[in-house]
C-alpha cells in the first residue's frame, strides 16, 4: 500500500503546515526552574478562556439587541478592563497570546 | 534494552524478518491473547525524536498495512520492560478490538484545502469599513463594544464563508467514506483539515472523485495524502488522549522528501 502525497502546491502547503505546527498548544511545562511561569500560564489560559466565552456571549446579545445602551456601556467598560488586566498579566509573566492554549487531545484545542 | 512500539496488529503471527525499523532493529511480533504488538528492541540511550524515526515509523506501517489490520501506535511510544507493555495491552485489549474492527478493511486519507483566506478576510473588512464610517460613540465602554461587535460580525461572515466552501467540497468527497473527522480554519488561509475513513473497496471512487474536485477549477488548492493507518479515528475509552499518532507530523517530514519518489506504483 504505497503512499501518495499529491498536490501542485506542495510548498503553499508545507508553509501552511508550518504556520499550525508552530501555533499548536505547547504543554505546560512546569518544572522547579519555572514552576511559577507553568502555573501561571495555565491559570492564564483558564482566565481568558472565561474572558472569551463572556466576550463571544456579550457579542450575541449585542447582535440580538437584548442589551440597552446603558448596558452596552457597562458591559464594554468591564471587558476592556479585563482585557487591559490580562494584557498586564501576560506582560508580567513573559507570556505571549499564543501561548495561552491547551491541546485537550482528541477534543482539539481549548482556545 | 527497551522496546520501540509501532502498531497493534490483528494476529499473532510473525512479520517479516526484512522488515527493519528504527536503528535497522528487525521488527517481530509479541503476542497477546489474539493480537499482536509489533516492535523492535532499541537501546535506551539512543535519541528517537528525529526526522529519520518518523520516516523509519511509517514505512514499518506501510509494510504491516499491506498484510494486517493496523492500529498505529503514537510516534514514540517506547516501554522499558515488555512486562509493562503487556500490562497495558491487558487495560486496552477490548479497545484494541473494538477499534480493529472499526477499522478493519479500511485506511485513511488527508485532505487539505487551501484557500485566499487572508484576500477574502480584507474583503470583508473592506466591505465593513464602508458600511461603518459613521461618527464613533464618546463613551469608552460603548466604543469598546461596537469595536469588538465589528470584529465579531467580520469573523462570523469569514466562518460562515469558509462553511459554504467547506460544503461543496466534503459534499463532493462523503458519499464515498464511512466517516471522517474535519478540522475548519487551522489558519486563515487552511480552509479545511479533513481525515476520511475509507473502506479499500472504495479507494479508487474516492481518489477519482478527489481528482474531479481538484481539476474542477476554481481557486481553491488541494492536497491528498494517504492511504495512512487509522491515526485519527482510533479512540481508547480507558484512555485520556483517543489519538494514537500524529499524521500531520508525519505529513510535514515527508514534504522534505521528493513528492516524485511517493507516487503511487
Amino acid at each position: 500500500m504505497s503512499k501518495t502525497i499529491e498536490t501542485d502546491s506542495l510548498e503553499i502547503f508545507a508553509n501552511e503546515m508550518e504556520k499550525v505546527k508552530d501555533a499548536l498548544p505547547k504543554k505546560i511545562e512546569a518544572n522547579p526552574e519555572n514552576a511559577e511561569k507553568g502555573l501561571a500560564k495555565l491559570v492564564l489560559t483558564l482566565i481568558e478562556l472565561i474572558r472569551k466565552l463572556m466576550e463571544k456571549q456579550a457579542m450575541r446579545r449585542v447582535e440580538a439587541g437584548s442589551l440597552t445602551d446603558e448596558e452596552i456601556e457597562r458591559v464594554g467598560e468591564t471587558l476592556m478592563k479585563l482585557e487591559n488586566k490580562m494584557k498586564e498579566l501576560k506582560e508580567i509573566f513573559g507570556l505571549k497570546d499564543e501561548e495561552l492554549n491547551l491541546n485537550l487531545g482528541p477534543l482539539g484545542d481549548l482556545l | 534494552m527497551s522496546l520501540y512500539a509501532y502498531a497493534i496488529i490483528d494476529s499473532t503471527v510473525g512479520v517479516e524478518e526484512s522488515i527493519k525499523g528504527l536503528s535497522g532493529a528487525p521488527v517481530y511480533t509479541i503476542p497477546y491473547r489474539d493480537i499482536g504488538i509489533v516492535v523492535s528492541d532499541l537501546d535506551s540511550q539512543v535519541q528517537i525524536k528525529t526526522d529519520e524515526s518518523i520516516l523509519k515509523h511509517e514505512e514499518v506501517m506501510e509494510a504491516l498495512m499491506d498484510k494486517f489490520t493496523v492500529l498505529p501506535m503514537r510516534l514514540y511510544t517506547v516501554f522499558s520492560k515488555k512486562e509493562d507493555m503487556l500490562l497495558k495491552v491487558k487495560d486496552h485489549y477490548e479497545d484494541f478490538i473494538e477499534n480493529l474492527d472499526k477499522v478493519r478493511d479500511k485506511c485513511e486519507y488527508g485532505i487539505k484545502v487551501i484557500w485566499a483566506g487572508n484576500v477574502i478576510k480584507d474583503r470583508i473588512i473592506n466591505a465593513h469599513k464602508n458600511e461603518n464610517a459613521s461618527a464613533q460613540p464618546e463613551q469608552s465602554g460603548a466604543k469598546f463594544m461596537k469595536e469588538k461587535f465589528e470584529k465579531y460580525k467580520i469573523d462570523k461572515e469569514f466562518e460562515e464563508d469558509a462553511d459554504r466552501c467547506i460544503a461543496i467540497v466534503d459534499g463532493f468527497i462523503s458519499k464515498f467514506i464511512s466517516e471522517k473527522k474535519l478540522e475548519k480554519l487551522k489558519t486563515d488561509n487552511l480552509l479545511l483539515s479533513a481525515s476520511y475513513l475509507v473502506d479499500n473497496e472504495k479507494r479508487d471512487d474516492f481518489k477519482k472523485a478527489f481528482e474531479e474536485l481538484k481539476s474542477s477549477g476554481g481557486d481553491l488548492k488541494y492536497m491528498l495524502s494517504g492511504p495512512w493507518p487509522a491515526y485519527n479515528f482510533i479512540t481508547l475509552k480507558h484512555s485520556g488522549d483517543g489519538k494514537f499518532g500524529g499524521m500531520d507530523l508525519v505529513e510535514t517530514v515527508l514534504r522534505h522528501k521528493d513528492p516524485k519518489e511517493k507516487d503511487e506504483k
